[in-house]
């Protein structure tokens, strides 16, 4: 294993910021290896790419003889922001997510993710790892943009994932690294799992099975082991639901994130810690599966609360 | 001069956000209208000074109301929240306001403020958006219009500034209030007001008559007001970008406006620990500082200042 800097740059007072990747590739020279990127820690605040990257780095060094490919982990893109927990770029407050593909002669954050894009292009798949946010629970799930799901959806189904998102184009997420490196030639997938500012061991240890699924199918890694990769749900067979907050207040979940629910089950109550009252209580639109769960309570009028997969014959 | 409220959001903690519009009629019905968008963000103090101003000087000093006449729509403030804490975006979920147009009424609370606000604003002839740069810069002011297909830079230059900054459009701008204005029937324009924590007279005078001559200009008000510049449309390739090859602390011995010569000093970067000049900046061509970079300490090469080149 090889750790190289990607980007650095001194800091005004007596620091150099590092981005650094690590990569791990057979002991003896082979010709035309496959190449994986797993990237993680573009948000400050997500950590938990930096777990389920522990784990593959900890998995590579025990199995080094089975490494068939070229494996290179950036676990923590936003570095400045991982130790200062700061969801964007410090000091600009920008969204690094936001800000591909960047360039030599731009400000910092616009180098820091040129220099990322640069060193990823080439690579034949790349994985995106996010955390939600501070506000929100999600379950592991792969999200796709629509014009590039013909290669992208079969290397997600590998994942080991519960869930497979695929999503129109947006011209505003012509920013983001997938779609930047998708244009790019690389195949590109976003994983979002659990929640902001925390690490869910067992999420990190599914994705794990998943990367080394896929790495196994990919002939990146030679195993014999058989590596969980569960059925996916997919977003087209059924229909995502939104439950907004009608009001602000403390939101009280009334139910575990990844329940399955019926309809008109009662999700929580949005209350006022000053009076006692309930100021409104949240039932589900639709049955299904409660896949995302806010997590942070305190609510604004139309803070996201919670989003059920559940039958398209009852979109809201 | 009517008071309307343009959106209501409550807390669980705060007193209720109230969105208010100053809205003066106008006395011929066939005349352009113009809606004025102040501090979508916190920390944004010269729009805000400069909106609320406008509503002071149509207000009190258009000494015949008859004088105003088309419809102008004056909202000094969006984000009470992020300005009374100094914050920058909506302080709980730190979305960017000029990130969410057009807005979604079903959506998250910043996409729901933003459907409000623009359905108060749509319709008008004109839309004028008072804005700080997003980068750590300050500037004098300018129009920004992006290059859209939308803009018209004709009625950019009625403002008077030095110059009008002809923007190339990138996908993250799809979704700021310039870009949707345009796109559904109102001609918009970004004024760029110097990045300042403290009220600058100059440059804040120099904004608010900008804005006098615009609806003067444009017959939305009948106001005898001094021309301002013939304004210059500048793209990329009269820009030079001047980068600091080293960080420590940022010291600009030539201000914005300044005109510049070729290889004149016109910055300097200090070791930040042991005190010498370890860097001086030049300027790499003839041309006027139109924006240097406005905090103390100055990352590696960062922007220190872009010049308007001359010649």
């Amino acid at each position: 294993m090889q750790i190289t800097e990607i980007f650095s740059s001194q800091l005004p007072v007596g620091e150099t910021l590092s981005i650094k990747r690590s990569r791990f590739e057979p002991t003896q020279k082979k010709e035309n290896l496959k190449r994986i990127s797993i990237v993680s820690g573009t948000h400050g605040d997500e950590l938990e790419g930096q777990y389920v990257i522990y784990l593959l780095a900890s998995w590579l060094n025990k199995n080094q003889s089975l490494i068939n490919g070229i494996i290179d982990l950036y676990p923590a893109v936003n570095a400045l922001g991982i130790d200062s927990i700061t969801r964007g770029f410090p000091l600009y407050e920008v969204d690094l997510n936001r800000a591909f593909p960047g360039g030599k002669e731009e400000y910092l954050p616009g180098q820091v993710v040129y220099a990322l894009a640069q060193d990823v292009k080439g690579s034949d798949i790349a994985i995106d790892i996010h955390s939600s946010n501070i506000f929100l629970r999600e379950i592991p799930q792969i999200r796709i943009n629509k014009e590039f799901s013909e290669f992208t959806l079969p290397h997600a189904k590998e994942l080991n994932c519960d869930f497979i998102w695929i999503h129109d184009a947006v011209t505003v997420l012509e920013a983001t690294f997938s779609h930047t490196l998708n244009q790019m030639g690389t195949r590109t997938l976003v994983v979002e799992m659990g929640v902001g500012m925390r690490l869910t061991k067992e999420y990190g240890v599914q994705l794990l099975n998943g990367i080394l699924n896929l790495m196994k199918k990919e002939g990146i890694i030679l195993s014999d082991e058989v590596f969980e990769a569960r059925e996916p749900f997919l977003s087209e067979v059924g229909e995502v639901f939104y439950i907004n907050a009608p009001t602000s207040g403390l939101f009280v979940p009334e139910l575990n994130h990844c329940a399955v629910i019926s309809k008109n089950e009662k999700i929580g109550t949005i209350v006022n810690p000053l009076d006692g009252a309930i100021l409104e209580t949240i039932y589900a639109p639709s049955g299904g599966i409660l896949f995302t769960l806010r997590e942070y309570p305190i609510v604004y009028e139309g803070s996201l609360l919670a989003r059920i997969f559940g039958n398209n014959d009852e979109k809201n | 001069m009517k008071k309307i409220e343009i959106l209501r959001i409550n807390s669980l903690n705060r007193a209720p956000l109230i969105v208010e519009g100053y809205l003066f009629e106008g006395s011929n019905p066939d005349a352009p209208t113009v809606a004025v968008v102040g501090a979508m963000e916190g920390k944004t103090i010269l729009p805000l000074y400069t909106a609320s101003k406008l509503v002071d000087f149509l207000k009190n000093s258009m000494s015949d109301s008859q004088n105003i006449l088309g419809n102008i729509l004056v909202i000094p403030s969006i984000n009470h929240y992020a300005l009374n804490i100094n914050e920058r975006f909506w302080p709980l979920d730190k979305t960017n306001l000029n990130t969410m147009f057009p807005g979604y009424a079903e959506g998250e609370t910043t996409q729901r403020i933003a459907k409000r606000l623009f359905d108060a604003i749509s319709g008008y002839t004109h839309g004028i958006i008072l804005e700080n740069r997003e980068d750590l810069s300050t500037c004098f002011p300018y129009v920004r219009l992006f290059q859209s297909g939308y803009e018209d830079i004709k009625n950019a230059k009625k403002f008077g500034y030095k110059i009008v900054h002809h923007k190339e459009l990138r996908p993250t701008d799809t979704v700021s209030l310039q870009y949707n204005w345009q796109l559904w029937g109102t001609k918009a324009y970004s004024v760029m007001c110097p990045n300042e924590t403290q009220i600058d007279m100059n440059s804040s005078n120099e904004v608010l008559e900008g804005i006098i001559s615009f609806l003067n200009k444009n017959k939305i008000i009948k106001y005898k007001v001094l021309n301002g510049y013939e304004s210059t449309v500048v793209t990329k390739e009269d820009i030079e970008i001047v980068k600091t090859p080293k960080s420590g602390i940022f010291i600009p011995t030539k201000q914005i406006g300044s005109h510049v010569i070729k290889d004149e000093t016109i910055g300097k970067i200090i070791h930040a620990i042991e005190g010498e000049v370890i860097h001086r900046i030049l300027a790499p061509s003839n041309g006027v500082i139109a924006c240097h970079y406005k905090n103390g300490l100055i990352f590696e090469n960062a922007v220190a200042f872009r010049i308007i080149k001359n010649g």
